[in-house]
């Protein structure tokens, strides 16, 4: 066996990449974002019964595997025509619940926090998760890995495994509820709700009264007036795992409002010869290229688009921070990419009043947890919120339920238009002529695309365990004329 | 305590290496002190992974330049020095978590190894390996096992 060190040009082989392509003078004219593209998915799930198919899917993605299974449950109960009943629904939200809360709060202490807290231009060795709780305390990281522990271990309480979820069948769930394990629920509810108004706390004290962070939100690079997506409930409030798609404009008026199961009358997919992952667009208005405004067939599905879709949030505290958010930043829809941490806050907040209010429910331990079957329909389509966007799943089958086709539109992607047009305004206006691009102008175009929480690469992990970036400076030629890399 | 660790995803060809060597090297297995666990990210949840561990292997897959496939390196986590304070797109990196497990007084391993496996492809879904990695599974599969038995984390291997 070979004791090796890795040469660190390897790791970034076939990963992320963004190119930069510099003017004459040495300004910005263009910036493509590039990611390893997993292949085969569909075929892989072809010929194989429908009903594996919310097992498999948790594969696809080792950071959602949770939004996939939901997706998926719900595209099969459709395949099979069933509807779920009452405590199956409400358990499997209660499951989604607990996803959102160990996702968000990953994200934002993991990955948001350290440009606020520690600073966007601060070292890099000390721009991480570890220069956050220098700055905040040791106690605020402690219930950071046990609030994220206990949303994962209520995930694989309900669903068999945090990762490998087995919760959902067709026209239900396996299993249901025991009242021992709803008490045993009941406390761990409130510590989310309390650390979720905790985490709202901080960011009002760390990221807005500081004037600079604020300004840095609303003037800085990181703002794209694009229409939002977003699914809502019955009454235009946010729901992470049903409804119907709700798209606003970019003045934020009810463009568009349709059943899942119609997307493809709502949104198209374009190829560009540059990158393997497509741009979905809204198909009524059309492909106008990557740029801003009314005409723009461009969208973005975030939880700051999700926010923007909606009326108001389904409880009440989160509806405050929701009222609170649109009111300092004068009103809907709000265009900062920077303030999707802050409603990531306030959706963390929803997720733990949401979860509550489930574990309250008296239906939560019913007894009857699936629908019989009937006749397989032979297509279907699942549609919740995932973390990173809103995630469509489309099966097709034969009359014997053996899978024909698949389509899945993955949250990410709905975003890569606007991740691209958002690297692209912050990489023209952090490099400029003469001034020397290093790790700080580096972290501060990362900053455009971190915001959007992506997840593009997620089911390739080979080591070293994380996406390495690779940014390369182009002359007008088309020669690199300077790399940065960021392992 | 000991855990040996796989990580990787069985359905994306040899990214699957690290998960099916575990399952495979707990068959020849008898020993009580060692637990045997499967997992596909690191970052956050590693941490909860390690946590109560004396000791830990983690199996992974690798792609390096020039590598030959099958090949097996070892690694400790210093090897990985370089990659240290740095984020990734979805979580922290490996020794990130290391490091912010220390810092919180959460038990960790006091060694740990990471045993890496050379692949091919890891971007396309399947449950197969790739011929060559598939061909050579055997010798892998001993590679680690003999290793593991002369560094005595198998004490009653069969």
């Amino acid at each position: 066996m070979k004791k090796i060190t890795i040469d660190p040009i390897t790791r970034l082989e076939g990963h992320g990449k963004i190119e930069i392509f510099l003017t004459d003078q040495g300004d910005v004219e263009n910036v493509y974002f590039q990611v390893p593209e997993l292949r085969g998915f569909e075929k892989f799930c072809e010929g194989r019964p429908v009903e594996e198919l919310s097992r498999i899917v948790t594969k696809i993605c080792g950071v959602c595997p949770g939004c996939h299974h939901m997706a998926a449950g719900k595209a099969i109960d459709a395949v099979f025509g069933l509807a779920p009943p009452p405590t199956a629904l409400k358990i499997r939200e209660l499951f989604y619940m607990a996803h959102f809360i160990h996702s968000h709060i990953a994200h934002f202490y993991a990955l948001a926090a350290p440009d606020f807290v520690v600073g966007p231009n601060a070292d890099p060795s000390e721009r991480n998760i570890l220069g956050v709780i220098a700055k905040v305390g040791k106690e605020v990281g402690t219930e950071v890995i046990r609030q994220r522990r206990l949303a994962q271990e209520i995930q694989a309480m309900l669903g068999g495994h945090q990762t490998h979820v087995v919760l959902n069948i067709p026209g239900g769930v396996r299993k249901g509820l025991t009242e021992e394990q709803r008490e045993q629920l009941i406390p761990i509810g409130k510590g989310f709700q309390k650390f979720a108004k905790f985490s709202l706390q901080l960011f009002r004290d760390v990221v807005l009264a500081n004037s600079d962070y604020v300004n840095m939100i609303l003037e800085g690079p990181y703002n794209l007036k694009i229409h939002s997506m977003g699914l809502v409930d019955s009454n235009n409030k946010v729901n992470f795992y049903d409804g119907m798609v709700r798209v606003v404009d970019t003045e934020g008026k009810e463009k568009y409002k349709y059943h899942a199961i119609d997307y493809r009358d709502y949104i198209a997919e374009r190829v560009e010869p540059w990158t393997y992952l497509k741009f979905p667009y809204l198909r009524k208005i059309g492909w106008k290229g990557f740029v801003e405004g009314q005409d723009s067939g461009v969208y973005h599905a975030t939880p700051l688009s999700r926010l923007n879709a909606a009326d108001g949030m389904a409880t009440p505290l989160a509806n405050e921070a929701y009222q609170e958010l649109f009111s300092t930043f004068g009103g809907k829809p709000v265009h900062a990419t920077l303030a999707m941490h802050w409603a990531r806050l306030v959706e963390l907040l929803y997720a733990a009043e949401r979860f509550n209010e489930l574990i309250k429910d008296p239906e939560i331990t019913g007894k009857e947890l699936r629908a019989d079957l009937k006749e397989i329909v032979g297509e279907g389509v699942g549609c919740v919120e995932a973390q990173r966007g809103t995630l469509t799943h489309h099966y097709w089958t034969d009359s014997r339920g053996m899978v024909t086709k698949v389509n899945i539109i993955v949250g990410t992607t709905n975003n890569h238009a606007a991740i691209c047009m958002s690297l692209k305004k912050a990489a023209q206006y952090v490099i400029k002529a003469g001034i020397e691009p290093d790790q700080g102008i580096l972290n501060q175009i990362e900053m455009a695309f971190r915001a959007y929480d992506p997840c593009f690469s997620c089911a390739t992990h080979s080591l070293p365990g994380q996406m390495p970036l690779l940014v390369n400076f182009k002359d007008s030629d088309g020669n690199i004329i300077r790399t940065i890399q960021r392992d | 305590m000991k855990l040996v660790l796989g990580i990787g995803n069985e359905i994306l060809t040899d990214d699957g290496i690290g998960p099916r060597l575990v399952n495979d090297l707990s068959k020849n297995c008898l020993n009580q002190n060692v637990h045997f666990a499967c997992a596909c990210v690191g970052g956050l949840e590693i941490i909860e992974l390690l946590n109560g561990y004396d000791e830990a292997i983690l199996i992974d897959a690798i792609r390096t330049k020039n590598g030959t496939p099958g090949s097996v390196y070892l690694f400790s986590p210093d090897d990985f020095r370089e990659t240290m304070h740095l984020s990734n797109l979805h979580d922290i990196s490996f020794l990130t978590a290391l490091r912010l497990g220390k810092k919180l007084n959460i038990k960790l391993p006091e060694e740990i190894r990471i045993i890496a496996v050379e692949i091919i492809e890891d971007r396309e879904f399947s449950n197969e390996l790739t011929p060559p990695l598939n061909s050579r599974y055997p010798e892998i599969l001993k590679e680690i096992k003999d290793y593991l038995i002369t560094e005595q984390v198998f004490d009653n291997s069969v």
